[in-house]
């Protein structure tokens, strides 16, 4: 499970008019990308999601069921790693089970810890730890949510160029195993190409869905298909559909 | 450890280098022992009148604990019930700023006529002077809890409940233990201030009758040992800081600020 789907979805705060009609679906198990210009009001389809703030008309559903306004129903990775520096990765990776209420299940989160490289880290504080594994440990808290759908906010955005490849490839590796449905904003072009099934194109304020392109490569996708004809051509027209 | 016995130096010989002014000059002015002892005299009286002020201490530290114990924890339940419930912030916040302006030297015989001279006035004396510190406290650190820890909260669905306990209050203990090291040394003075009041014992006593009979050795006696007992209190609740915000001093690699206010 963990098909979500927005239809016709709007949002304005007073004058600010932010989102119109905002129409996309990811599917199970599905890695679908947001792209749009900074300011184009991507995290604003997040909060509604997360049912931080209730859309002034459309729908949001998840698996048949509406879930305008209403909190708890997916994952999520924020841009910043926002660790809990009082408590230790294994506590950190527990948090996200602990907030929806589910057992936790040990054994799951130390093969997570592990599948993340930070074995031997269980019990060290974030503040120990180099940018790209707080990154990897935000995101192992996210899966390890019960919730089927993880919305990822620009996560690697603050890593330097060499840790962000390095971490698409370890998301691309660990999100094979485990397969669940992903919401991914960034504003990095070839980011989105690399990890995605689907691409949504959004435009400037007011946003709206410019164009939907499904990304052709196969997986698993390695480093080189960055530098590929294919991959540049996509690249050149979302380029040019964002520009204008 | 290391660190605290090369730096400690400093303060400690401007320490001896204040007393061995004190006691030149004393002497060389001359000055008499019941104006101004010198700390020679004051040691001695520490020393040899040993019995007479010990069995005040056990008193005086029974009375001060008992009083910071519940001051403490009134100040962080008033902290935890402001911070929760906004109406009763609006409600009460001007009332507890209010009584931190009456002077406790004032409200002192005051509880003394409504409770007589037992244990309880003294109690409330050091609750009202150790409960603000540590109200305060509490309430800046729920208040400055950092925005994306935060923000991944409630995007994930936690309950106002949840973010308390999981996000606001274990990020309150480091301003909530300044509040507390504050209340620590305040509630040695607060018994002491009312146990002048009427007491048949404690520090705050024998000071009094030191004072009375002119014997100023003895008053500077029991200023040493406030000190050394607010030093202890201070030195408890450091060391319980220390295991508590243990997550603080692992690493030493600050990364990331802005927890580290």
């Amino acid at each position: 499970m963990g098909q979500l789907i927005l239809e016709n979805l709007s949002k304005s705060y007073g004058q600010n008019h932010v989102l119109q009609d905002i129409t996309l679906s990811v599917k199970e198990g599905e890695f679908v990308s947001i792209v749009g210009p900074s300011g184009s009001g991507k995290s604003t389809i997040f909060q509604l999601i997360g049912g931080l703030y209730t859309p002034d008309s459309g729908t949001i559903s998840l698996d048949g069921s509406v879930l305008n306004n209403s909190r708890g129903h997916i994952s999520y990775m924020p841009q910043s790693p926002a660790l809990f520096p009082w408590r230790s990765v294994l506590q950190n990776v527990e948090l996200s089970a602990e907030i929806a209420g589910t057992k936790q299940d040990r054994t799951k989160t130390l093969e997570l810890i592990k599948s993340a490289g930070l074995t031997g880290y269980e019990d060290a504080y974030p503040n120990e730890l180099s940018g790209g594994m707080k990154q990897r440990v935000s995101f192992i808290r996210s899966l390890n949510a019960p919730q089927s759908i993880i919305c990822l906010d620009e996560p690697f955005s603050a890593l330097d160029e060499f840790t962000r490849l390095e971490m698409q490839q370890w998301l691309l590796s660990i999100w094979e195993t485990y397969k669940k449905s992903i919401l991914f904003i960034t504003h990095d072009i070839d980011e989105a190409l690399f990890l995605s099934d689907r691409i949504i194109v959004l435009s400037d304020k007011p946003a709206i869905v410019k164009k939907e392109i499904t990304v052709p490569f196969d997986r698993p996708r390695s480093e080189e298909l960055l530098m590929s004809d294919p991959f540049l051509i996509l690249k050149r027209k979302i380029y040019n559909l964002l520009r204008g | 450890m290391k660190s605290s016995i090369t730096k400690g130096w400093r303060p400690l010989l401007v320490l001896i280098l204040l007393l061995v002014i004190w006691e030149g000059a004393a002497r060389l002015f001359d000055i008499p022992a019941w104006l101004l002892p010198l700390p020679t005299q004051i040691a001695a009286e520490a020393f040899t009148g040993y019995s007479l002020y010990t069995p005040h201490i056990m008193s005086t530290i029974t009375l001060s604990a008992t009083g910071y114990l519940v001051g403490i924890t009134v100040g962080i339940v008033v902290a935890i019930l402001l911070f929760r419930i906004p109406f009763l912030q609006q409600a009460f916040y001007p009332l507890l700023i209010l009584s931190q302006n009456i002077p406790v030297i004032v409200l002192a015989p005051l509880l003394v006529i409504w409770f007589g001279f037992g244990m309880l006035p003294k109690v409330i004396v050091i609750v009202l002077v150790c409960f603000f510190p540590v109200t305060i406290a509490a309430l800046d650190g729920f208040r400055q809890t950092d925005r994306d820890m935060l923000y991944y909260l409630k995007m994930i669905g936690a309950s106002n409940r949840q973010i308390f306990w999981k996000l606001q209050w274990p990020h309150s203990l480091p301003s909530l233990f300044s509040g507390l090291k504050i209340a620590a040394t305040y509630s040695v003075m607060g018994a002491v201030i009312s146990e002048w009041l009427g007491a048949n014992k404690g520090i705050g006593v024998y000071m009094t009758l030191a004072s009375s009979s002119f014997k100023t050795d003895r008053v500077f006696v029991a200023i040493l040992l406030i000190m050394i007992l607010s030093l202890t209190y201070f030195g408890i609740i450091l060391a319980v800081e220390k295991i508590a915000l243990r997550w603080r001093s692992q690493g030493g690699k600050v990364s990331d600020g802005s927890t580290h206010s």
